[in-house]
């Protein structure tokens, strides 16, 4: 066990090192800053002198090596368009990012769930019929169009819910909606299968023919067995919800890190997108740790560790 | 009855279920190829007196069935040669991503050692990146157009199919058959493309479909960041994106584009699925 | 059926999970109350980039930071330069500027507005270790002391006629609490002396405002401001109707429309300093020949431009500036729209269907990039759009005259309402922007920011208007209107530079 975590922990480490060098690289190559922050009349002494103030007339693996000095004694910096430390605008976004991402997994999570097991159970049903079909709609449509139009129905024109923002609680229903959606199918699918995969195994033929209801077999046996692949996918589609928020906050104007990316790297804010990154690569690792320890969790056999047999 | 009718359901009602859908997406393929006969008007036509025309507005002799764009382009036109666009690109990205993603995962699953190490380490830290953002900041690197964008998909996404190909190879592998090529001195490249990769395949090209509906809405998705396709070449991503500020007032600018992308993403999906379970199935009883 | 029972029962403890989940987050941030008369609420597309009036150089912190501080002058609705904190200027010679300050203007946390605020206001904007975006404005300033209580003096390296009105959007901040507190955290905690205190900046969601209701020019109308940020055009609208919004800004004529058709609402508009061109390369590319620069002039149809794709939110003008903005001469007229004879010098340049590269990036309109595109093509160019995002664009733009492309669509405005901030980046030889050298244009340029004298000035300027004419390194389109939406019940009287001041705003009883 020791053993196992000391060597994820620095495969980890050489994962989140490789990530800061790759977009730091592609970041500089993309070009700095300074353009965007002078004004219109500016010369181009002004613009170089500008940049000289800024620190990016310096070679790249210098201002690299400068950066990771910083991370190392955990400091990320000030953000050259807001003038504020970077962690102060990460940490007021944060819980917005996770409120959204959450919300939108449970409801991924219940209605995909719900729909795929029931679809799996009644093979050829009105759930696997209708529904089926019809969740993989939310999955078929791009969100910059789905979310306007869930946005004119819900809040102008019914008026139910708020255009936009995270003011109420009530909030965070389309956004979530939206976001959700991208992922409902997929659960439902990954459900399915694994459900009727199970249901085929002889040891629930055994259960059956001990006269056990067919809604006890499924709660209490073959969902716990149906949930590995589950687990598995609700990891990576967390890293993808993340990634999805760019576009969902942006049109909810829901203040997450999703929108915060997209500006940032467009208005090369360097640091602030640069500690993003580096956000992002720790969530998806430490998601994809939590996915193995749950499968061991939920599946004895399965050994932490264990060299491929 | 559920359990012993169920492959009877897969053969038979679920071969048949999917037919609609294959018929669906043939007839994309053939709208894209065909696009220069199909497409009444030219889809680039300005005609910013006729602009934001509802489908079915008659002008100089034309119907524009439906209707006109924000600069007076007709509608129909720019759909069918969008369709061109964003088949092509998902279409290239899609061979791009799986074709490098496979070989990797090849390599990585039958060198083992070193090259192995190597490859799932750079597979785990272009996962760890969220991909749009290494697409918003790559496009901004080398620039849109429909080149860089198949280049940008495809480096972004190639992990997923190393990831499964390696799996599988990992499990092949070790068969007798591969020992025994190997033994009769074959190289590797033979033993990789002959022996290994046509066993690995069915999971990698349902991996496949999955993904080229997704490269249809990344495509859309980036076109709403401003980094899609160059205008005035129409994609039904950038068509939409245009027509995003006209939901209210010109509905059929984003619903035409929008249902020809959903037809498309869902037959993709349901095909994917079939596949997939025509693939289990054979393996099952193989 | 029993199982669809169980079904519903894990679906409604579903829906209680999420519920609650949503609630206990809430609970957790701050909650804006209901919308009240004595609140305003408005939409921006961008968040401010920083609320230091001396930290950045975008019109989205602009529009919040100028209600919190107060600026030396200002501008009134006609667009002339008045008093504000200054009561009165006086020039001692060509390079030094007396100002009278008033006594009576204090700051948010108590403390008098006095002399040493606004010398250090101004010093502290051109140190060049403060890094401020803002320097190229201010730099021809040398110095600024204080000769006396409510007395500033201004030096300049030369005669700068421009100085006034780049001092509308110099911002006054308090010297104590600056120095005391640091940069840094003056940032988070701004304090000015303008009608609206900081109260709030969630990051991402919005800037809320306070009345300072010890005003100088009396009680503010409304007790709070909110601005939020909202990215999306479409959502804006929404916000506008739903009410989550009172205005909005920056829509476009398609967008005014819609508001039109709402009785809710209505639309406001103000004629801007902003100024539509067309840059045309005149050292490199196809366009390095004057007659095929001449005939893209010819080529535009700027009013089928204003009527059909601005409807008709425009004014068609002749030069790059407008009678509101300072050196506009009504003497040089722009080529009329005329396509056969566009054709004819395109074909003595043996110039029929040379390849024209178009910059742009998205944020700038597209379809009027891609409608004059196809006027150019209509005329036997083949132009090909080519857009990056805005950094690489200004690079490109900004950078060798080879690789500017031949064509680029812009909205310029110096936000100083003086050609001096407009022609001479645009045109002059070896600015970023200029792809284009005249010696005679630079002189007269050059002539007229070195003077204080206003008809030499003018002359100076309708000498160069005439040289961008027969050259044509650019093309003047049309100005600007700027679009505002609110509701029914606001009283606004939008400007021509775009302030934003929440001062002039109140609700209709």
């Amino acid at each position: 066990m020791t053993r196992f975590l000391i060597n994820r922990a620095i495969t980890a480490l050489i994962s989140i090192l490789g990530v800061m060098v790759i977009v730091f690289v592609i970041m500089r190559l993309s070009g700095d800053p300074t353009l965007l922050l002078a004004p219109q009349g500016a010369s181009a002494q002004d613009i170089e002198r500008l940049r000289h103030e800024l620190g990016f007339d310096q070679p790249i693996a210098m201002q690299f090596f400068q950066y990771m000095w910083m991370v190392l004694h955990f400091d990320y910096g000030t953000s050259f368009v807001q003038r504020i430390p970077v962690l102060t605008i990460i940490g007021s976004r944060l819980p917005y990012t996770l409120w959204l991402a959450l919300t939108a997994l449970a409801f991924a999570i219940t209605i995909g769930l719900l729909i795929g097991i029931a679809s799996a159970a009644r093979r050829g049903g009105w759930i696997e019929r209708l529904l089926l079909p019809l969740i993989l709609v939310g999955q078929s449509l791009p969100t910059f169009w789905s979310g306007i139009l869930l946005i004119m129905l819900f809040s102008v024109h019914l008026g139910w819910l708020p255009s936009s923002g995270a003011d109420q609680a009530s909030s965070v229903i389309l956004p979530a909606l939206a976001l959700g959606a991208l992922s409902m199918a997929t659960f439902a699918r990954i459900a399915r299968t694994a459900v009727i995969d199970e249901l085929s195994k002889d040891y629930v033929r055994a259960i059956r023919a001990k006269g056990i209801g067919e809604t006890r077999v499924i709660l209490t046996h073959v969902l716990r067995n149906a949930s590995i692949p589950v687990i598995t996918i609700a990891a990576i589609e967390i890293a993808n919800l993340l990634a999805g928020s760019a576009i969902v906050e942006t049109v909810f104007a829901w203040p997450g890190l999703g929108q915060l990316a997209v500006q940032t790297i467009t208005g090369r804010d360097f640091l602030v997108a640069q500690a993003l990154v580096l956000i992002a690569a720790i969530t998806y690792i430490v998601l994809n740790f939590i996915a193995d320890l749950l499968y061991s969790l939920v599946d004895p056999r399965i050994c932490l560790g264990a060299r491929g047999r | 009855m559920r359990v012993t009718s169920l492959s009877q359901w897969l053969t038979k009602k679920k071969a048949w279920g999917v037919l609609p859908f294959a018929i669906i997406l043939f007839v994309f393929i053939l709208l894209a190829l065909c696009a220069p006969l199909i497409a009444p008007l030219d889809p680039l036509n300005q005609s910013l007196l006729a602009r934001l025309k509802p489908p079915g507005f008659f002008a100089n002799g034309v119907t524009r069935w439906l209707g006109s764009d924000e600069l007076g382009r007709d509608l129909l036109s720019r759909v069918i040669y969008g369709t061109r666009i964003s088949l092509l690109v998902a279409l290239l990205s899609v061979c791009v991503s799986g074709s490098v993603g496979t070989l990797i995962g090849l390599i990585a699953g039958y060198r083992r050692g070193w090259t192995e190490i190597l490859i799932m380490r750079a597979v785990d830290i272009m996962m760890s990146i969220p991909a749009i953002l290494l697409a918003i900041l790559m496009v901004a690197v080398l620039g849109p157009s429909v080149t860089n964008l198949v280049i940008v998909l495809g480096l972004t996404r190639w992990p997923r199919y190393t990831r499964i190909a390696y799996a599988q190879t990992l499990v092949v592998a070790n068969m007798p058959y591969v020992t025994a090529a190997r033994l009769a001195g074959a190289r590797m490249p033979r033993i990789l493309f002959h022996h290994l990769l046509p066993n690995i395949l069915a999971p990698l090209v349902v991996v496949a479909t999955l993904e080229f509906g997704l490269m249809i809405l990344y495509e859309a998705g980036l076109s709403f960041l401003g980094l899609g396709i160059q205008p005035p070449t129409p994609s039904w991503g950038a068509i939409m994106n245009a027509g995003r500020d006209y939901i209210a007032s010109a509905w059929w600018i984003t619903v035409f584009p929008g249902v020809c992308l959903f037809l498309v993403v869902l037959s993709v999906n349901l095909l994917g699925d079939y596949l997939r379970d025509y693939f289990d199935r054979r393996s099952m009883t193989s | 059926m029993k199982f669809l029972g169980d079904i519903m029962k894990l679906h409604k403890l579903g829906l209680a999970l999420i519920t609650g989940l949503a609630l206990a987050s809430t609970s957790a941030l701050t909650q804006v109350s209901a919308q009240t008369k004595d609140a305003l609420s408005i939409d921006l597309p961008n968040e401010p980039g920083n609320l230091d009036p001396h930290g950045q150089y975008d019109t989205d912190s602009y529009g919040v930071y100028r209600n919190i501080f107060d600026n030396l002058v200002t501008r009134d609705v006609s667009g002339k330069i008045i008093p504000k904190v200054a009561t009165s200027w006086t020039y001692a010679s060509d390079t030094v500027l007396d100002f009278t300050l008033r006594s009576d203007i204090k700051f948010h946390d108590g403390t008098p507005l006095t002399a040493e605020d606004v010398a250090f206001s101004i010093t502290r904007i051109i140190n060049p270790a403060f890094k401020s975006p803002q320097l190229a404005n201010f730099n021809s300033i040398t110095k600024a002391e204080v000769t006396g209580p409510g007395k500033v003096r201004v030096t300049t390296a030369s005669p700068y006629p421009v100085l006034l009105a780049q001092l509308v959007n110099m911002s006054i901040v308090p010297k104590a609490y600056v120095e005391k507190v640091g940069d840094v955290q003056f940032n988070l905690q701004p304090i000015g002396s303008g009608p609206y205190k900081f109260s709030s900046w969630q990051k991402g969601a919005r800037v809320v405002l306070e009345a300072n209701d010890t005003y100088w020019e009396g009680k503010p109308p409304f007790k709070t401001v909110t601005f939020n940020n909202v990215p999306n055009t479409a959502t804006r609208i929404a916000d506008l109707k739903t009410g989550r919004a009172d205005i909005i800004r920056f829509l476009t004529a398609d967008d005014a429309v819609q508001i039109k058709a709402d009785p809710a609402l209505k639309l406001l508009t103000a004629e801007t300093e902003r100024i539509g061109y067309l840059f045309v390369n005149a050292l490199a590319t196809p366009t390095k020949d004057v007659r095929v620069r001449k005939a893209i002039a010819m080529g535009i149809d700027r009013n089928l431009i204003i009527s059909a794709l601005l409807g008709g939110y425009g004014k068609q003008v002749d030069i790059i500036g407008a009678p509101s903005i300072f050196g506009y001469t009504p003497d040089v007229k722009g080529y009329p729209f005329d396509p056969a004879g566009a054709r004819e010098l395109l074909k003595q340049a043996g110039a029929v269907g040379a390849e024209l590269t178009f910059l742009t990036s998205p944020a700038y309109d597209q379809r009027i990039v891609q409608a004059i595109q196809q006027m150019l093509n209509d005329i036997g160019l083949k132009v090909t759009i080519s857009s990056s995002d805005q950094r690489t664009f200004l690079q490109k733009r900004q950078g060798n005259p080879e690789e500017a492309g031949s064509l680029a669509y812009g909205v310029w405005s110096c936000a100083c309402q003086d050609e001096d901030g407009i022609i001479l980046p645009l045109f002059k030889t070896g600015t970023i922007w200029s792809k284009y050298s005249n010696p005679e244009f630079d002189k007269a340029v050059t002539a007229a920011r070195e003077t204080l004298k206003e008809d030499e000035r003018l002359k100076n300027y309708a000498k160069a208007h005439a040289f961008i004419k027969e050259d044509v390194p650019g093309v003047g389109l049309y100005q600007f209107v700027a679009l505002y939406a609110s509701r029914k019940e606001l009283q606004w009287t939008p400007t021509a530079n775009e302030a934003f001041f929440i001062n002039q705003m109140k609700w209709q009883n």
